[in-house]
């Protein structure tokens, strides 16, 4: 048989494409429903470690189970501050809001505000928020535990799609990065509202900390997602100082 | 040649990384952690092996201006399987998405292509199967060793187990970056040469 001729050919490779893509539609669609759980645990794995919940050692199912435990309610605001919508937060039917990139993409003025900022309070009354923005080689994204006060830092989760390992991978690999947020105040209302300063943060300043050495673009990409975000949910947190405000006098 | 001369010598003769020089890129980015390299080592085996398997099985038939390209379509369809199977396992989906890229760009990965033209083409399946999964396992092997040196020196750790960090080591960075993993395969290439005198260029 002629396997050069014209016909032949566009017959062969029509059948082993349709073929392949067959395949790897099949695939796709079984394993889909296990990459999506293992997505949500993750995502809920480091929203527990930014609250400073320690989730090393469990599976899936466990971190399930001690978010189920520890979330008192979700929600999503708007850019004004008012309540869209609640998330689910009950163990069987665990609610996410994780649309962070089209979100961002929302903040930086392309497109409307098509998702909702999310909200997440545990039951001892800190807040988690999510921060999303591009770093040196992908983006880069993460979760602040918020204390009731609404401004003290509690804790952060930093995560990234591809930056350098040993540099800018540092901001999830390394304890010690994280753990400088701790403590920290967000100056609401100032700019910035959280500074990441190459060089090192000055003593005694309460919104800011060393960036990482070797990684400014990765540490400034994390800073202008942290404020981007701080920046749109400044109205939701005014609230809720006001109101505190108000509950004390 | 026969069976065993077809399996053993891509791992030491005719290794893909030391004595072929392919696959270098990938060596490279994937040696900082050992568990990172042992499922990149095991990706490709198992798509070097899949792809010179269905290659030759089909190499009958495939109209040979458009011989590259099919190769290209079943190499693709491999490598999105193996990284879709990754990350639907819990145990895997960590790794995957320390890898990120470099499992996709497994597609671009010189050894499973030229394999495929080198070999698999001309070869029964048996053969052509064994041939894939012994460059995967010789590349494998490889990665498996610079990541060795790599964790070892830059963490402090092996599989992320603290081996050297509670002797009081201070871990390196540039062994972290991937100029030290060319010093080693470097070094790599020196002793098997040594070694192996008639891989010496005269």
């Amino acid at each position: 048989m002629n396997t050069n001729g014209n016909i032949y050919t566009i017959v062969y490779t029509t059948v082993i494409v349709v073929i392949v893509a067959g395949i790897l539609a099949a695939a796709a669609t079984f394993l889909k429903p296990s990459q999506q759980a293992n997505i949500k645990a993750e995502t809920i794995s480091q929203m527990l470690q930014a609250a400073q919940f320690e989730t090393a050692g469990m599976n899936n199912v466990q971190k399930l189970d001690k978010y189920a435990a520890e979330i008192d309610r979700a929600f999503t605001v708007d850019a004004q501050g008012a309540k869209v919508k609640d998330l689910d937060v009950s163990r069987g039917n665990i609610e996410l809001e994780d649309g962070l990139k089209a979100q961002n993409y929302a903040l930086a003025g392309k497109g409307g505000y098509t998702v909702g900022l999310p909200v997440y309070i545990l039951k001892d009354g800190v807040t988690v928020i999510p921060c999303y923005g591009a770093g040196l080689w992908g983006p880069v994204w993460g979760y602040l535990a918020i204390e009731p006060d609404g401004c003290t830092i509690k804790g952060a989760y930093f995560d990234h799609e591809s930056e350098t390992a040993g540099l800018g991978a540092r901001i999830k690999d390394d304890p010690a990065f994280r753990s400088q947020f701790v403590g920290k105040k967000i100056a609401w209302g100032q700019e910035p509202r959280f500074d990441i300063i190459k060089g090192g943060a000055p003593a005694g300043q309460q919104n800011a900390i060393d960036a990482i050495t070797g990684a400014t673009m990765t540490s400034n990409g994390l800073n202008g997602a942290i404020n981007n975000w701080l920046k749109a949910y400044e109205p939701y947190f005014n609230g809720i100082i006001a109101a505190k405000a108000a509950e004390e006098e | 040649m026969t069976l065993k001369e077809t399996f053993l010598n891509p791992i030491l003769k005719g290794n893909p990384i030391t004595v072929l020089v392919l696959g270098i890129c990938s060596s490279l980015a994937v040696t900082v952690t050992l568990k990172g390299a042992l499922v990149m080592a095991l990706s490709v085996t198992v798509v070097c092996g899949l792809s010179s398997l269905v290659m030759s099985l089909l190499r009958k038939g495939i109209p040979n201006r458009v011989r590259i390209i099919v190769q290209l379509v079943v190499v693709a369809m491999m490598v999105i399987l193996v990284d879709q199977i990754l990350k639907s396992f819990e145990a895997t989906y960590a790794i995957d998405k320390q890898l990120s890229v470099y499992i996709g760009l497994i597609i671009t990965n010189c050894i499973v292509m030229g394999r495929i033209e080198a070999f698999a083409l001309g070869n029964k399946p048996w053969p052509s199967f064994l041939d894939g999964v012994a460059n995967g396992t010789g590349y494998g092997l490889i990665l498996i060793i610079v990541a060795f040196f790599r964790e070892l020196l830059g963490s402090g750790t092996l599989f992320g187990i603290d081996i050297l960090n509670r002797l009081g080591y201070v871990p390196n960075n540039l062994v972290i970056l991937p100029p030290f993993a060319l010093i080693l395969l470097g070094c790599i290439v020196w002793v098997q040469r040594s070694i192996q005198k008639d891989l010496q260029e005269k």
